[in-house]
């Protein structure tokens, strides 16, 4: 009698390597053996591949779903699942994507999706709130630092990919076509939530890269600084309407006594 | 331990809440008694769908089915996992929290399916242990699911109903009944489901399951994508006399339909449940 997990075992390498034997023997002899392998083979990547279909709706339709079986085949085999919860499932695909050299274009859009199923489920937070909104008013700037809203995250592309996160939606009518290609244009794009759906707003560079050094803990001071230098008649008041209109800053933090 | 007993969920159909679906439900909230959902679809911790569960939860009973705790495995418990449950739990206080009799990881590696244990003194002590284990960190009983299988153990000595039935005796755990699942693992393996049934203890059984399935090749694919069959609405008229009536589940989670499909399948499930009633009375 095989130890449960020498069982378990066997049957994940029967079902990861397709090294049939040792599970095969540890099942019953009525000749079904093997069949059942296969089966749970089959049932097993179906439920990644879903995973992947639901994760990566726009790269799915971009592709078509033969080449997406593909790529999921060989993601499957790089990348096997770590958790039981299958909505980190495709996590590693842009990082795959890159090591395979799959086409530019691919790698950026899956990374704009990854980042919307991150969002779409990420933790809730409160607006700012207007005592918040009166410190960063009122107190030193210097001392000011900000909290980045958890159901955001700022992305920057070779090229402007959101056009084809935005054009191929799952809604979209089947036959709306993509112009390709891309232009080469450096883009800033920051994923928000709101009402409950995922937004992708594309952002002048200056802005992206203000918003990346918010993200990092820079003062707002040095924000401000970095702005100027960056274009001398940089309108701060603007950008900082853009930003809490889209609610990136969920928080800000106030030294106090330095 | 300290035991949460939750207020129970009445003995009435109750249908799956998926995605799908979540705009009609709070447009038009079905005439149903209850709500279940996997839990794993909302351990993000914001966003629409935790949103979406506020709402029904203010209209319905929830029940939580777990699909990802791999509760037989011989990898230690994901207690990241269990965690997130337990957060949920706390926050929704669902009526059952139920996982399957199964197992999906091992050495690390997740397969993300229900795969069967070996019927096993072995395996009995071991599931049994695990159960104790989740019970402790989220202080409520758990109910236990029957599952499918497509494989039988060459080392199973005991049968499924006895080895359930010991894992509710050992940890004081109840019973989630799929009556699809027993009527599947009959057809694929030539069993009599009654052998099953009769071994399950009638106390146990908090809630049951129907569902649909597909067939490929000689095998019947638990798939959750079809309409209860004849078979197994026969089967589940049995188990409701044979155990009484209970609150139960129609499962359906591929190949959705209008939910006004699950609905009249829970219309159908009630059908039963209110003869069993006027049977007893």
């Amino acid at each position: 009698m095989l130890p449960l997990r020498e069982t378990q075992r066997a049957f994940a390498e029967a079902i990861v390597e397709g090294k049939y034997h040792a599970a095969t023997v540890a099942m019953a002899a009525d000749g079904g053996a093997l069949r059942s392998v296969a089966l749970y083979r089959r049932l097993i990547r179906n439920n990644y591949r879903q995973a992947l279909m639901i994760t990566y709706p726009v790269l799915l339709r971009f592709v078509g779903g033969r080449y997406f079986d593909i790529l999921a085949r060989g993601y499957l085999t790089a990348h096997p699942s770590i958790s039981g919860d299958l909505f980190f499932y495709g996590q590693s695909l842009p990082t795959f994507f890159d090591k395979v050299q799959v086409a530019p274009l691919l790698v950026e859009l899956a990374r704009l999706e990854w980042a919307c199923h991150e969002v779409y489920q990420a933790a809730n937070s409160p607006p700012l709130s207007q005592d918040q909104l009166q410190a960063l008013a009122s107190g030193d700037p210097s001392q000011v630092t900000f909290h980045v809203h958890p159901a955001s995250r700022l992305l920057s592309f070779p090229v402007p990919v959101h056009r084809v996160w935005q054009t191929l939606q799952p809604d979209a009518s089947a036959d709306v076509v993509v112009e390709l290609p891309l232009p080469e244009e450096e883009t800033g794009v920051v994923v928000t939530r709101g009402d409950g759906k995922v937004r992708v707003t594309p952002l002048a560079m200056a802005d992206y890269l203000l918003l990346k050094a918010m993200a990092r803990g820079v003062d707002a001071v040095s924000v401000e600084r970095m702005a100027i230098e960056s274009e001398p008649d940089f309108d701060f008041a603007r950008f900082m309407t853009t930003v809490l209109s889209l609610h990136v800053i969920a928080g800000l933090s106030v030294e106090q006594g330095v | 331990m300290s035991v949460h007993y939750p207020a129970p969920i009445p003995a009435q159909a109750g249908i799956g809440l998926r995605s799908h679906h979540f705009r009609e439900i709070l447009d038009t909230p079905p005439s149903v008694a209850w709500m279940e959902t996997h839990p794993e679809n909302y351990f993000g911790g914001g966003g629409a769908p935790l949103r979406v569960l506020e709402r029904i939860r203010s209209q319905y009973p929830l029940s939580f089915h777990g699909v990802g705790l791999s509760l037989g495995s011989t990898d230690p418990i994901d207690h990241a996992h269990l965690g997130k449950l337990k957060v949920l739990i706390d926050r929704f206080e669902p009526a059952f929290v139920s996982e399957h009799l199964s197992w999906s990881s091992v050495g690390g590696r997740s397969f993300n399916d229900l795969l069967p244990l070996p019927y096993t003194p072995e395996s009995l002590d071991h599931i049994c242990a695990r159960i104790d284990e989740v019970q402790t960190v989220l202080m409520r009983p758990l109910l236990i699911e029957n599952i499918t299988r497509y494989l039988t153990w060459q080392d199973s000595t005991i049968p499924e109903g006895a080895f359930m039935a010991e894992a509710v005796k050992r940890t004081g755990c109840g019973i989630l009944l799929d009556i699809n699942n027993v009527y599947v693992n009959a057809v694929n393996f030539g069993l009599d489901p009654l052998d099953f049934l009769n071994a399950i203890p009638a106390r146990a059984v908090q809630e049951m399951h129907l569902a649909g399935f597909d067939r490929f090749g000689r095998m019947l694919i638990d798939t959750h994508g079809q309409p209860v069959c004849q078979e197994v609405w026969g089967l589940y008229r049995w188990a409701i006399h044979h155990f009484g009536p209970r609150p139960t589940l129609i499962e359906w989670d591929t190949n959705l339909p209008p939910l006004a499909m699950l609905v009249e399948q829970a219309t159908q499930s009630d059908a039963i449940l209110k003869e069993c009633h006027v049977a007893a009375s």
